[in-house]
């Protein structure tokens, strides 16, 4: 690496992954395809030494779920990178082994939005608890909660 | 040799709030540990879609009994910056003022409960008379101890008289006194120094993969400060430094948190001192435009981050928030590998971990002692029948 950071070089760089755009000064977001999400958090860490993880949001659009994964680094710019996935079956390749404390957000994403992440060894329930329906993902938009439908607690104990 | 599994929590004397570890150990040693943090889901997310932005603040408040300040200062920033509005200079000190004296309520509580943790319960007491004088402070200027719900979208919903600034600053001589023995403690006290030395100890590489955030990763010599690094509020203007420490054990961690009480304590006095003049807010929109923002801030166990964003109305279309102790927990449970059972405590204490932030969504609410639970079926129809031309 030659030089200070900027916004601009990371750009140049970038822009073969996706539609770049300059969200504020020192943050980049970078809106890619599922496939090519796990080539460019490679490439923002390994040129741009982009080491940490801020977190990985998730958003339902309406049309289509969403994942935007925050990073930054020893320069303190930050890097956005967005997929859309579709709704119907919502799957992305984990990014744990590139990515350790990704983990426990890709479960909390999985709980809540019921996006599979392939190849994370520990799928588990970790925020809902465990009465919760396998299926239902309560941060969905179209997510209604049935009134006959037990969502936990103690059975028959309701106030 | 065959593992044990070791079931820790919810409910545990040596747990402060309610999680779950299921501890595999082998002998003494703990081989690997899960953790189910799935006791105390409220819906914050959820029901932040309901509301409008006035209503949205006193709900994140509640995120959090100790950091209400940071949650409801990290939203208000995002939607500020997304309607492009800034807020008068007297609204930022004011802010950065209980952000500051926040941190120091919850770095000498953390304090308090870590020395509680190794039965040095004379510190605690100490620790937590001295947190009075900063509990008066917040409650003189706020009216409120715990919630101060000093925000508002366009600046704060108070103004400090000179009376206020003068009781605050009347303070602050012995709260500088008290953290310098403090310090001093940390440093020398033999009791603190057999329990906290080498226990839990994480090296800069590996908090840097395991993404710690806040005290935790400074003591292991990361210097990751939003404060510093994505400047809000008044941080930009007072003098303060970024504290690190190269221990990287709970030592470290100690003594990171009671030298940001210094610092604390130079940005409040600072803030105090140099109050701008002029209005306390500006008229915010109702409605926010289309936008997406991601929100940091540097609370006191370590950087939030709220992720905003808008649509056009006057409520968020999502906001996910990221709080520090969940970026934690991958530490803690790796430097709990090859660790003594006895050890899990203080280590986990380490982190001061904060579990209402963390899991948000769960419909269990412990509402009277006698009843137990209450169904989050039933909340939503508590909510409608309040509600009804709302859902």
């Amino acid at each position: 690496m030659t030089g200070p950071l900027t916004p601009d070089r990371l750009a140049e760089t970038m822009k073969a992954y996706g539609v770049i755009e300059q969200v504020r000064k020192n943050r980049i977001r970078i809106t890619t395809a599922p496939d090519k999400v796990h080539d460019t958090i490679r490439t923002v860490q390994v040129m741009f030494g982009f080491d940490r993880l801020i977190t990985i949001s998730a958003a339902d659009n309406g049309r289509s779920l969403e994942l935007i994964y925050h990073l930054t680094g020893p320069h303190r710019m930050v890097v956005s990178i967005a997929v859309e996935l579709e709704r119907a079956q919502p799957a992305m390749p984990t990014t744990t082994d590139i990515l350790p404390p990704a983990g426990i957000y890709e479960r909390q994403i999985h709980d809540l939005f019921g996006i599979v992440f392939t190849g994370n060894p520990h799928m588990k329930r970790i925020m809902l608890n465990e009465d919760w329906p396998a299926d239902e993902y309560p941060l969905r938009k179209d997510w209604k909660p049935d009134p006959d439908t037990f969502y936990g607690g103690i059975k028959g104990e309701r106030s | 040799m065959p593992e044990v599994v070791i079931p820790i929590g919810p409910h545990h004397p040596a747990l402060k709030e309610p999680v779950n570890f299921r501890i595999i150990a082998d002998g003494e040693k703990i081989v690997r540990l899960e953790l189910d943090l799935s006791y105390n889901h409220r819906g914050v997310e959820k029901a932040a879609e309901q509301r409008d932005f006035i209503r949205v603040l006193p709900l994140l408040e509640r995120v959090c009994g100790i950091c209400s300040h940071s949650h409801a200062t990290a939203f208000a920033k995002g939607i500020e910056e997304i309607m492009q509005i800034g807020i008068p200079p007297r609204a930022r000190y004011i802010r950065t003022i209980i952000a500051e004296l926040e941190r120091m309520h919850s770095h000498l509580l953390w304090l308090g409960v870590a020395a509680h943790l190794i039965g040095f319960d004379t510190l605690f007491m100490w620790t937590w008379r001295d947190r009075e004088a900063v509990q008066d402070t917040l409650e003189e200027m706020s009216g409120n101890r715990v919630h101060y719900n000093i925000n508002e979208i366009g600046g704060v919903r108070c103004d400090l008289t000179p009376s206020q600034v003068n009781a605050a600053l009347a303070r602050l001589p012995l709260l500088e006194e008290r953290v310098n023995t403090y310090v001093d403690m940390v440093n020398s006290e033999e009791t603190l120094l057999i329990r906290f030395r080498g226990v839990g100890r994480l090296s800069k590489e590996e908090a840097l993969r395991y993404g710690t955030v806040g005290p935790t990763a400074r003591a292991s010599g990361i210097d990751y400060d939003t404060r510093k690094d994505d400047p809000y509020l008044a941080y930009s203007e007072a003098p303060w430094n970024v504290v690190t420490d190269s221990n990287g054990d709970v030592f470290g961690r100690t003594r990171v948190r009671v030298r940001e009480l210094q610092e604390s304590l130079k940005i409040v006095r600072f803030c105090l001192e140099n109050l701008p003049e002029g209005p306390i807010r500006v008229p915010a929109p109702k409605n926010a435009p289309k936008g997406e923002i991601l929100s940091r801030y540097e609370a006191p166990r370590g950087e939030l981050a709220h992720f905003i964003r808008t649509n056009g109305t006057d409520r968020v279309e999502r906001i996910d928030i990221r709080t520090p102790t969940l970026a934690n927990w991958t530490s803690v449970a790796m430097c709990l590998v090859n660790r003594n059972i006895a050890d899990i405590p203080v280590i986990v204490a380490a982190i001061d971990p904060c579990l209402s932030c963390t899991s948000r969504i769960t419909l269990v609410d412990n509402q009277t002692q006698k009843a137990g639970v209450i169904g989050f079926d039933e909340l939503i129809r508590r909510y409608r029948s309040r509600n009804p031309e709302e859902v």
